[in-house]
């Protein structure tokens, strides 16, 4: 029931947060799950209080909730980076990057996503949170491509191409990173499904996933290497 | 004494006055249509940093549930300074990039060293990676405005306009992972593990690993989001169906494990669910087709989350007795 409730919620576009806490509430509901556990005040109230509310035995699903919230607490402490990313940004962090980028000279545009994904990769490695989407790829990554093809037949396809690089890149980059949102989260459940694992043995096993996709975007970019040379040369 | 400095729940207060500190200046500025609910959102978040260890759970998880009401009813919003222009008035160079390459360095040190005097090296890269935030503030007031008060001030300002700026989300995995424990408490786990072992006769392995990526993949396809799969699929599938018959030492469980998330990837590559990565991007590129960045990464997942399938099979099989 919690799971059709998230289904349902982000077909409604529902706030995310919302469908989540949503569906863990309906979930410990149908389970029988009281609200409180009769621990604290709460213990006084046990005889007298609805089951639903609390009883003696069961663990409440606010309590679980409160738990499980501040023993992840490891998943946000991002946020203690902020100040310098910030800070840094307001600098010319990017403009810097962007610089750097300029600098490839790639001959084609396989040759140019390529590197940008590798880029990426690097950034996700780093520990770096970012939507390269609106700072590198439409300012930069997408003209810069655009200005090596000679014809104009295949843009749509080129622009398209310099997006999936960037989502290549962010999305397996990012386990690289022993701290990064992904490492944490798989830590995190697995923690609480009773298993230890430990955040440098998950990020050792992203090295081939990361190896393999990197391979299949450079034949992917390479076909369109082809393509684009013979609608070129028409 | 020393174990105490250098703990996670330092790391957390020190996590909790920032987010405070985020608080206060959200409160002060005008420019923010919903200054007021966005600040009580992050003070609370703040407080659960610090007292999370020694507050009740269910006082945790009531101002876990006004955060998400403040957030379901629209009242965290972002400041309009975020707009401003780059303050470039010297060009600081390459010299920029340290502040964010302090982070990493320092994780990586204090992750050694913690092994090194026989500590955990998970809790070493995170205690590392608080400590490092805290270098790279000092790092980053050297290369620009120099290590003054008011630079400091300008600089906690920085990373709270960055914070609104990526907003309640920021909140996300760790709301995510809460799930997955209530789910496990639920018995949901159980309820999906007893479904999937019904379309599975036998145990056979080659179909387990299919069935488990299968529904990382579909399941971040319907959520445009594989942080909100996974622990769905690991309490359901690859913990009891997995791990579990296999043992440590027929399945390695970080491999297992992350191996699940990635496969979850490919299906955030095919979804217009995931709308940041999918459909903004076509539109900031002015696409004719918006389905266009989908169309052409959709043989890249495809191809990938075979890799991911005959890999995890692969790995198992070389190992399991």
């Amino acid at each position: 029931m919690g799971i059709g409730l998230v289904l349902l919620g982000m077909r409604l576009r529902w706030r995310t947060t919302v469908v989540v806490v949503a569906a863990a509430l309906v979930t410990g509901i149908a389970a029988g799950l009281p609200l409180f556990s009769a621990t604290g005040i709460w213990e006084e109230l046990a005889g007298g209080a609805p089951q639903w509310v609390t009883r003696r035995g069961p663990v409440g699903i606010i309590d679980l909730l409160g738990k499980a919230f501040a023993e992840n607490r490891l998943m946000t402490l991002f946020i203690l980076t902020l100040p310098a990313v910030g800070m840094a940004e307001r600098y010319g962090l990017q403009e810097e990057a962007g610089r750097l980028i300029r600098r490839v000279r790639a001959a084609t545009v396989g040759r140019l996503l390529v590197v940008y994904q590798i880029f990426r990769i690097l950034h996700g490695a780093l520990g770096i949170r970012l939507n390269g989407h609106p700072s590198f790829v439409r300012p930069l990554i997408a003209p810069m491509a655009l200005g090596v093809t000679t014809g104009g037949i295949r843009t749509e396809k080129v622009k398209s191409a310099a997006a999936a690089a960037e989502n290549y890149g962010n999305f397996y980059g990012q386990n690289l990173s022993p701290v990064q949102a992904g490492i944490l989260l798989v830590f995190g459940v697995m923690q609480g499904l009773g298993i230890q694992l430990s955040v440098w043995d998950l990020v050792r096993h992203t090295l081939p996933i990361v190896g393999f996709s990197l391979l299949l975007a450079g034949l992917q970019f390479w076909w369109l290497d082809r393509q684009l040379r013979r609608n070129g040369g028409e | 004494m020393m174990e105490r400095l250098f703990s996670l729940e330092t790391v957390y207060a020190m996590t909790g006055i920032v987010l405070l500190l985020f608080g206060i200046m959200t409160w002060r500025d005008r420019s923010n249509p919903r200054r007021q609910g966005s600040a009580i959102f992050w003070l609370i978040l703040g407080l659960i940093f610090i007292f999370g260890g020694i507050m009740p759970h269910w006082v945790t998880g009531i101002l876990v549930l006004v955060m998400v009401a403040i957030d379901g009813a629209g009242r965290v919003g972002r400041s309009s300074l975020a707009e401003r222009e780059t303050v470039e008035r010297v060009s600081r160079g390459a010299r920029i990039f340290w502040p964010v390459l302090v982070i990493p360095v320092v994780t990586v040190i204090a992750a050694l060293l913690f092994r090194r005097f026989g500590m955990d090296g998970n809790r070493g890269a995170l205690v590392g990676l608080g400590f490092g935030g805290v270098v790279a503030m000092l790092v980053a007031l050297k290369v620009t405005s120099g290590l003054r008060f008011a630079g400091m001030l300008a600089m906690i300002d920085e990373g709270r306009l960055l914070n609104e700026a990526m907003g309640a989300v920021n909140i996300l995995p760790q709301l995510l992972a809460s799930l997955g424990v209530i789910f496990t408490s639920a018995g949901v786990g159980d309820l999906i593990a007893s479904g999937v072992r019904q379309l599975v006769p036998g145990d056979q392995l080659f179909l387990l690993v299919v069935a488990n990526c299968l529904g990382m993949a579909l399941f971040t396809i319907v959520m445009g989001n594989s942080f909100a799969a996974f622990p769905v699929i690991a309490s359901g599938v690859l913990v009891p169906l997995l791990i579990r018959p296999f043992g440590p030492d027929g399945v390695d469980p970080a491999l297992a494990a992350i191996v699940t998330l990635t496969a979850g990837s490919s299906g955030t590559l095919m979804t217009p669910m995931a709308a940041n990565f999918n459909i903004v991007p076509a539109a900031l590129l002015n696409l004719r087709d918006q389905y266009g960045v989908i169309r052409f990464q959709f043989p890249f997942a495809l191809a990938l989350w075979s890799f991911h399938v005959v890999w995890l099979w692969w790995c198992i099989r070389a190992t399991a007795p």
